[in-house]
């Protein structure tokens, strides 16, 4: 029985992909890059949404601070008294929190204060309460870090404790006592727990006082409610919500995304012009070529089949190749450079794996990006030569 | 078989330059015929040779073929008349100079999907018969002017049509490599095949195994 697929055409079109070996390697050298372009800041804007939407999960429901002159002051931890009896409020934490510059590194740490016997406002505190034993702040004072604290800490030789520089200028040594393993990486690789007692000595933070408070809330629906009762009580608070940092972690994050969603629909079309432009301008040895194909008894048709072939092949190639190497450089290597440009803030924090997203949606979309494109780009000249008579185009 | 009527061919080289390259051409072919269209570069030899294999559109007249009206045939059909009928031997061969020769003669078949052993038999049977199997595998640019001229005539035949058409067929050759070409052709014109020749060579004069010769001069039939 006769197979359907014409094996002959597609070993010509493989032929004459590898006649034209410098046309050949340039169109997929450039396609690959393309490929590998658009589909790793893909990659890596899935990985970061996952991360976002994750860490959002884990955020306080409210949080309440204390602005004066519209800046941020500390909060009385008196408050929490008023808070908790307001009707809905299930619960309310004063917390001290703050970023340490670790100036030898070159990065920022959020150090987070709790207490043992206090219900914690995340599951990642509640388990370091239940497994770290962090009271005892005078004679064994110790901390819990992220793994990105941690690997910091190890490259500046803290292996077993770390020297706080205070506001006085003296020291405050910390023991590290474990390492922190959260849901997301984005929440715990930058974090310190420890006690309240050493965060208030770090930041010099008097006991009166909290850098914020925390709200939990039974209904959520009943949050704005809550908010409003909140507000009227300390007119002098900003109280900002879940869904309000949800909204600007998204909108610094879909800027960037934005941003570079516009050079690559630039670059992505000067590409097609560069291809449009390389294959509309058929050599004379392709449109001769074209000519003795018609001459021969090859109709339009077969030649446009031919020319789908050889396009195919080429683009599909660089297509797998480009995926393959953006697999790679994303989740094998880390994506440097792009990663940093993405999150921002890579002088500050530190670095954290992006988790594997499979997304099925962005092959395809990268796919029908270029492929398609580039087949079309091809055949459209060859067509118009190959509709012109063949004594023409072979004289 | 083949006729020619009241054949007209213009070429437009641009607005104020249109060549007159045939003027009222008559001509008919007979089945099994050869016929040599004799006349200097530029007389309309390969044109008329181009309207037969529908390569080409008259201008103004018509081309009929085993009473079909060819030059009315639209692209496609007119691809595929050529591909069942026709074998055109280029002067300048119009090989695929960096495919192997194996693969410039099955070209015409490429398009037909056929099996491996079809392929296989109509190749053996060309290569056997104008000498070229053992450069089957060898690379067209590098043989020799006759090796590759046998190359297009193997190609030209490998569908075995019923006309064989030669365009200064001996133009790139010496004179030994053109006397083996009309070799061929006699053994051509031994297989009932119809041919039509365009040629200046006095090699192709007073043949004994040619049927006509028909002089072309500035696109007219000289009689």
């Amino acid at each position: 029985m006769k197979s359907k697929i014409n094996i002959y055409l597609i070993e010509y079109a493989i032929n004459a992909i590898l006649r034209q070996k410098s046309k050949s390697f340039f169109i997929v050298f450039v396609f690959t890059l393309l490929i590998f372009l658009l589909t790793s800041v893909f990659f890596i804007t899935n990985s970061i949404r996952y991360e976002l939407d994750s860490t959002v999960d884990t955020l306080p429901q409210i949080i309440v601070q204390k602005i004066k002159a519209g800046r941020h002051y500390d909060i009385d931890v008196d408050a929490v008294d008023n808070i908790i009896e307001i009707a809905g409020v299930s619960d309310a934490v004063a917390r001290v929190w703050g970023y340490y510059y670790f100036e030898n590194a070159g990065v920022n740490f959020s150090v987070v204060g709790i207490e043992q016997y206090e219900k914690q406002y995340k599951n990642s505190f509640e388990k370091i309460a239940d497994k770290f034993d962090l009271s005892d702040t005078e004679s064994n004072p110790s901390m819990v870090v992220g793994h990105g604290v941690k690997k910091t800490m190890h490259q500046s030789y803290y292996k077993e404790y770390f020297n706080f520089i205070k506001p006085d200028g003296t020291l405050k040594k910390v023991n590290i006592a474990g390492v922190f393993d959260a849901d997301t990486q984005l929440e715990s690789n930058d974090i310190i727990v420890t006690s309240k007692e050493i965060a208030r000595e770090i930041f010099d933070i008097d006991e009166a006082k909290a850098t914020d408070i925390v709200v939990k809330v039974a209904n959520p629906k009943e949050i704005p409610m809550i908010v409003s009762k909140i507000k009227s009580i300390y007119p002098d608070s900003r109280i900002i919500t879940s869904q309000d940092l949800k909204v600007s972690y998204q909108n610094i994050f879909d800027y960037k995304s934005g941003i570079f969603l516009a050079l690559f629909i630039v670059s992505l079309f000067t590409f097609f012009i560069i291809i449009y432009d390389k294959s509309s301008g058929l050599s004379s040895e392709e449109k001769r070529e074209i000519g003795i194909l018609k001459a021969i008894g090859w109709r339009v048709d077969d030649v446009l089949k031919e020319k789908f072939y050889e396009s195919f092949i080429i683009s599909f190639f660089a297509y797998i190749l480009g995926v393959g190497l953006s697999f790679a450089y994303v989740y094998i290597f880390g994506a440097p450079i792009l990663q940093n440009i993405f999150v921002g803030y890579s002088q500050l924090k530190t670095s954290f794996e992006l988790p594997f997203i499979f997304d099925a949606q962005t092959l395809f979309l990268v796919f029908f990006l270029s492929v398609p494109i580039y087949v079309a780009a091809t055949i459209i000249p060859s067509w118009k030569v190959a509709t012109l008579e063949a004594d023409e185009v072979i004289r | 078989m083949i006729e020619l009527k009241n054949i007209i061919k213009r070429y437009e080289l641009n607005k104020n330059d249109i060549v007159t390259a045939l003027d009222d051409i008559n001509l008919k072919i007979k089945e099994g015929e050869l016929v040599v269209l004799k006349g200097a570069s530029g007389s309309g030899k390969s044109t008329i040779l181009s309207l037969i294999a529908a390569l080409s559109k008259p201008t103004s007249g018509e081309v009929v073929v085993d009473e079909k009206k060819i030059s009315k045939l639209p692209d496609n059909f007119a691809s595929v008349y050529r591909r069942d009928n026709i074998g055109f031997i280029f002067q300048k061969y119009n090989l695929i100079p960096t495919l192997s020769v194996k693969e410039n003669i099955i070209l015409p078949l490429v398009p037909l999907n056929p099996d491996a052993n079809e392929v296989q038999e109509k190749l053996d049977k060309v290569t056997k018969m104008f000498n070229i199997s053992h450069k089957e595998d060898s690379i067209v640019r590098n043989l020799s002017g006759g090796e590759q001229q046998r190359v297009a005539i193997a190609r030209a035949n490998v569908n075995n049509p019923k006309i064989v058409i030669a365009d200064e067929p001996t133009a790139n050759l010496d004179e030994k490599l053109s006397l083996n070409f009309i070799e061929i052709l006699r053994e051509l014109k031994a297989l009932n095949k119809t041919i039509v020749i365009a040629t200046h060579d006095p090699l192709f004069f007073d043949l004994d195994f040619v049927d006509r010769e028909i002089q072309v001069h500035n696109g007219k039939i000289i009689l």
